[in-house]
């Protein structure tokens, strides 16, 4: 009430035409978001419940309900949609697990390494962030030259002695390799006949192909520049005295990393993590320009298969049904997180959307460059 | 604000930002200031080329038949053909006439976009065979431009280097492998292939065997005849005397053939343009690919014209599918990039002008095509993407899992 | 270590001692940072001076000396070919044109929507900020199917418009603005308001000027978005005067078998399509650092 009648002086006889200006000027904005995410969606559920083959409008004649068909044609019904699927989802998997906390660990040791007073500080702050702003096609173009058969990357293996393996052209799983090693080179036959979602229990632990590794390479190498001014901004906002107080405990440096610096660095720590698992589920350009799956479907990922499914296969209800499939992933990937890294003192802070921590984060950081 | 505050090197950086964004506004400015295409009727065509040899042919083709007709005929060049005519077709927009594989025939034709050509004028005159290619529930849906079949394409210079004469081209499996064995020598690998069925489907012909049954209902990719075929394939990777064109890093057997990285490769046709523009100091020859238990046997790869449901002018992209398919043009392109027609009477003179290509029409007479089956194109990709893995898995795996996804495919 | 001796001048000798083997440690701390921050900027810079020097070798070259860091010979045969055989200038034209017209449109309703949020008082301003904090929870790569669906059904597709539109907001963006606008004291705009000036006016004038830093901030970062998007462009056009940088080079990556692996010439392609955005980067670079630091690339 009496807020109302304060603000109301303040600010005399103008809230009326607030109301136009205010929706007038979010109007563009709700049109865009309304047409291209909140439409556009409900008609991708719609073709995900249909048998829309990409003649004519999909709502129209050609269409019909075929209820939860497309999705029983991913999860639980043998056949070609099927296996592709799990193997996707394998592939994307394994590269999510390898890369998220390595590139968090080397963002984060990246970060440490910049913010130590030293010279030159900002030219390795720039060399280690110019990969994240050059384009994906680019850097894979670029990848693909340096890890081709008789690229730079065999070509230095070959000065150590060592033979590189064909990269991009190697569908063999890492962890077989290394099992092969050890000669382990057929499956028990117990891996060998159990099928989950189309691929056998050996196949789904074979770890990433040697083609992903290339990927996963590419990702920390584009990644860790970004995440490490994530870091190196937490950095600075710790108090010097901590670190202070901690060095006259007589703390190592590694003692005091590990029990001063990480845990005030937490909330970052779980931002990353999180961004991470969200990216790195939605690989797609690299995949396009790279490999389109290629070798043995070992770098196929969920969304490149929707993608293909939809534009290439014309069954735009399975890709549209792997499309949902796949954010469905990512929510649980990104509540999951939450789960295991909440820290119960601060439950209460921490119950904040997801978004928002970024945007946050953001804030402070858009706010400290305004007012340099 | 406070240009005195602003650095030389700062104010030289802005400069230089407001240059590199004027520039772009610039060219953007100029591109949407020229004026948007001509709206008359034009047909549409949209072709994947081989090369900038196909890309003229069929320029100058449309051209002529233009000035003949008063109607203009836009050629498009895919970069990626199969994307492409999915996105037209899938957006109401598609081009009016296009390349057409006949592994996509059957899928298009069952979701109703193309238009049958049963009244095509020229319908006669192509290859029986071929017609059968594109006819999908007992109507015609592309107009046969020309077909390749594969053959055994071998290096003069290896053959001679390894003591082998005309006499040893190899009849038999046997004789391949040994050849192989022997061609295996100075770095080079015997035999390379892609990793493909579109390539090592030979050696299932050959074993008797194919992906269906006759009656097409049944899916036999996982016969014993076809894992006899790849389990010759798989002993002469594991001897080493063949190596497929992933474990070469090349992109297809005409690369590493031409690289010199093999002496001998599976291909079709159009390898005939890729050696003489990039590889022109490698002396080849093509010959009939060897009999296997069940006798001779070649996979065959047609391209047709298909025509647009969607397509506003359907009687004039008839008359040009027509006209490009006729003796003339198809014997320009066959000279032009080194296809085989498709219209019956051309084959005199095609055999007489080629001689040196007689083991691809040869095989016209046993080689097989894909069948019209609706999504086949998308198992088959799957198919290839598991024969990259040949060399480390079990022929056997592979096969029984292309087999069930081809018979959940043909039950639908 | 030292405290066993009695006498003092042995003492002062080992606290000397000891601070001096304090000052080497930190001597040896310092050159290990120097040696791995070095080592570290070796291997990513390393790659992109691999990647220009190949632009400018032959392919044979390339292929039998990918180290060498000396073209022999030195050509710029790849960027004829690109100018020539492919439609290089053409994949330039519609990239700036795209990118400029996101660019700058997205700063502007970016800005607009910002400041209705963070300063106008309305019903349903609320549930406006809510739907935005949604929407931008959506991953992109799910989207494309829908966005392919609704530019076909709005008649958008193979044009600039449905290549365009869709890109024109991101939520990030009006969240940068909305916080940038909330941190301005409210007194600037009160005396405006009593000289009766309009809201545009208000936003127009006396506010916007006033945001340089946060849309300098969002112009960079759509920019560096749209120039680099490829996804978007891939379902909204098919043909290949539409082509965009991405696409287009892209495309040259993944197709046409058949004619060698073309490093050379992919390679060239790369390196000039990062120009633009090394540019920027290079201009712009602490503020890049700092905005980055919030909305981190997609």
């Amino acid at each position: 009430m009496l807020k109302s009648v304060t603000r109301r002086l303040r600010e005399p006889g103008i809230r009326g035409h607030e109301a136009g200006a205010g929706w007038l000027f979010l109007l563009p904005v709700i049109v865009i978001l309304g047409l291209f995410l909140v439409l556009p969606i409900a008609m991708a559920v719609w073709v995900s419940f249909s048998d829309w083959n990409g003649n004519g409008s999909p709502l129209g004649t050609h269409a019909h309900w075929v209820g939860l068909q497309n999705y029983r044609h991913l999860l639980t019904t043998p056949g070609l949609d099927q296996n592709n699927f799990g193997e996707s989802l394998r592939n994307n998997f394994y590269y999510v697990i390898l890369v998220v906390p390595v590139q968090t660990a080397v963002a984060l040791l990246l970060a440490v390494f910049v913010n130590r007073r030293v010279k030159f500080v900002g030219f390795f702050r720039t060399a280690f962030y110019f990969p994240s702003v050059t384009s994906s096609v680019a850097i894979t173009i670029l990848f693909l030259f340096l890890f081709s058969p008789s690229g730079v990357i065999n070509k230095l293996l070959s000065y150590l002695g060592a033979t590189g393996p064909s990269w991009m052209y190697d569908p063999r799983g890492l962890f077989h390799v290394i099992l092969g090693q050890f000669g382990v080179t057929n499956p028990p036959s117990s891996l060998a006949n159990g099928l989950f979602l189309g691929v056998s229990y050996w196949d789904w632990v074979s770890g990433p192909s040697i083609a992903m590794c290339v990927f996963i390479l590419m990702a920390v190498f584009t990644t860790s520049g970004t995440f490490m001014l994530l870091f190196l901004a937490a950095l600075q906002n710790i108090d010097e005295s901590v670190n202070e107080a901690a060095a006259l405990d007589g703390a190592t440096e590694w003692r005091k990393f590990r029990h001063v610096t990480v845990p005030m660095i937490r909330p970052t720590i779980f931002t990353v993590v999180t961004l991470g698992l969200i990216g790195t589920w939605q690989i797609f350009d690299q995949i396009y320009t790279g490999t389109q799956g290629s070798p043995s479907n070992t770098t196929l990922t969920p969304a490149f298969l929707s993608f293909n499914t939809s534009f290439n296969g014309n069954e735009w209800g399975v890709g549209a049904a792997l499309a949902f499939i796949l954010f469905a992933i990512i929510v649980f990937f990104t509540v999951v997180t939450r789960l295991a890294t909440r820290n119960p003192d601060r439950l209460s802070r921490r119950r904040r959307f997801l978004p928002t921590t970024t945007v946050q984060s953001g804030q402070s950081r858009v706010a400290t460059g305004g007012s340099r | 604000m406070y240009p005195h505050r602003i650095s030389r090197t700062a104010r030289w950086r802005l400069a230089l930002a407001a240059v590199t964004v004027g520039t772009l506004a610039v060219t953007a400015g100029v591109a949407l200031g020229s004026p948007a295409a001509t709206k008359a009727t034009t047909i549409t065509a949209l072709i994947g080329s081989s090369g900038p040899a196909e890309t003229y042919a069929v320029k100058n083709a449309a051209s002529a038949w233009s000035k003949q007709t008063g109607i203009a005929v836009n050629v498009v060049v895919a970069s990626d053909l199969g994307q492409q005519l999915a996105q037209g077709f899938a957006s109401g927009n598609p081009p009016d006439i296009f390349y057409l594989g006949n592994d996509q025939v059957a899928t298009y034709a069952k979701t109703g976009v193309l238009a049958p050509l049963d009244n095509l004028k020229n319908v006669k005159s192509f290859y029986p065979s071929l017609r059968e290619a594109y006819t999908y529930k007992g109507h015609l849906y592309a107009a046969p431009k020309d077909f390749s079949t594969l053959a055994l394409v071998i290096n003069t210079a290896s053959w001679k280097g390894a003591h082998l004469t005309a006499k040893s081209y190899p009849k038999t499996w046997q004789q391949l492998a040994s050849v192989a064995k022997k061609l295996t020598r100075n770095g080079q690998v015997g035999l390379c292939t892609n990793p493909e069925f579109h390539r090592l489907g030979v050696f299932m012909l050959q074993s008797g065997g194919w992906l269906v049954s006759k009656n097409g209902k049944t899916a036999t990719v996982n016969s014993k005849a076809n894992i006899a075929a790849f389990n010759f394939v798989k002993s002469m990777i594991k001897n080493g005397s063949m190596k497929l064109t992933n474990q070469l890093g090349v992109g297809w057997g005409g690369e590493g053939f031409g690289k010199k990285m093999c002496a001998m490769t599976i291909e079709g046709n159009w390898i005939a343009g890729a050696m003489k523009a990039d590889y022109p100091t490698v002396g080849w020859k093509a010959v009939e690919l060897p009999s296997g238990p069940a006798g001779k046997g070649t996979l065959q790869y047609d391209g047709g014209w298909g025509l647009a449901q969607a397509s506003k002018n359907k009687a004039d992209a008839m008359a040009l599918i027509t006209y490009l398919t006729q003796t003339k043009v198809e014997m320009g392109n066959a000279k032009a990039f080194g296809v085989m027609p498709s219209v019956k009477a051309d084959r005199k003179i095609w055999s007489k002008t080629y001689p040196q290509y007689a083991a691809f029409l040869a095989a016209a007479d046993y080689s097989k095509s894909i069948p019209p089956v609706p999504n086949i194109a998308t198992v088959l990709g799957d198919f290839n993407q598991q024969l990259q893995g040949l060399p480390n898995t079990d022929p056997k795996t592979i096969l029984n899992r292309i087999n069930s996804e081809l018979q959940s495919i043909l039950n639908q | 270590m030292s405290g066993s001796a009695a006498t003092a001048v042995p003492q002062r000798e080992a606290r000397l001692r000891s601070e001096s083997s304090a000052v080497r440690r930190r001597r040896i701390g310092t050159a290990l940072t120097y040696s791995v921050l070095l080592a570290i900027a070796v291997v990513y810079i390393f790659p992109f001076v691999i990647a220009v020097v190949t632009a400018f070798k032959t392919e044979p070259d390339a292929t039998a000396n990918p180290l060498s860091l000396v073209p022999s010979p030195a050509t710029t045969t790849a960027f004829h070919q690109l100018y020539k055989d492919q439609d290089f200038l053409v994949w330039v034209k519609n990239s700036a044109i795209v990118t400029l017209s996101v660019t700058f449109l997205r700063v502007f309703l970016d800005s607009l929507a910002g400041y209705a949020l963070a300063r106008l008082r309305f019903r349903g301003r609320g549930a406006a900020f809510a739907t935005i904090v949604a929407v931008m929870a959506v991953p992109g790569v799910v989207l494309l199917i829908p966005k392919f669906l609704m530019i076909r059904q709005l008649g958008m597709y193979d044009t600039y418009y449905g290549m365009i539109v869709p890109l024109l907001v991101d939520a990030a963006g009006v969240f940068i603005m909305k916080n940038f606008f909330e941190s301005i004291p409210v007194s600037v705009e009160e005396s405006a308001r009593i000289d009766g000036a309009s809201i545009f006016r208000i936003y127009w004038s006396i506010v916007l000027p006033m945001a340089r830093p946060a849309l300098v901030t969002i112009f960079i970062l759509s920019f560096q978005g749209s120039w680099n998007e490829l996804a978007q462009f891939i379902i909204s056009a098919q043909s290949t005067s539409l082509n965009t940088l991405t696409k287009g080079v892209a495309q040259l990556a993944s197709g046409q078998l058949g004619v060698g692996n073309r490093y050379p010439l992919k390679l060239a392609a790369s390196v000039l399509m990062t120009i633009p955005v090394a540019i920027l980067f290079f201009v712009f670079q602490r503020r890049i650092m700092n905005a980055s630091a919030g909305a981190v690339k997609e």
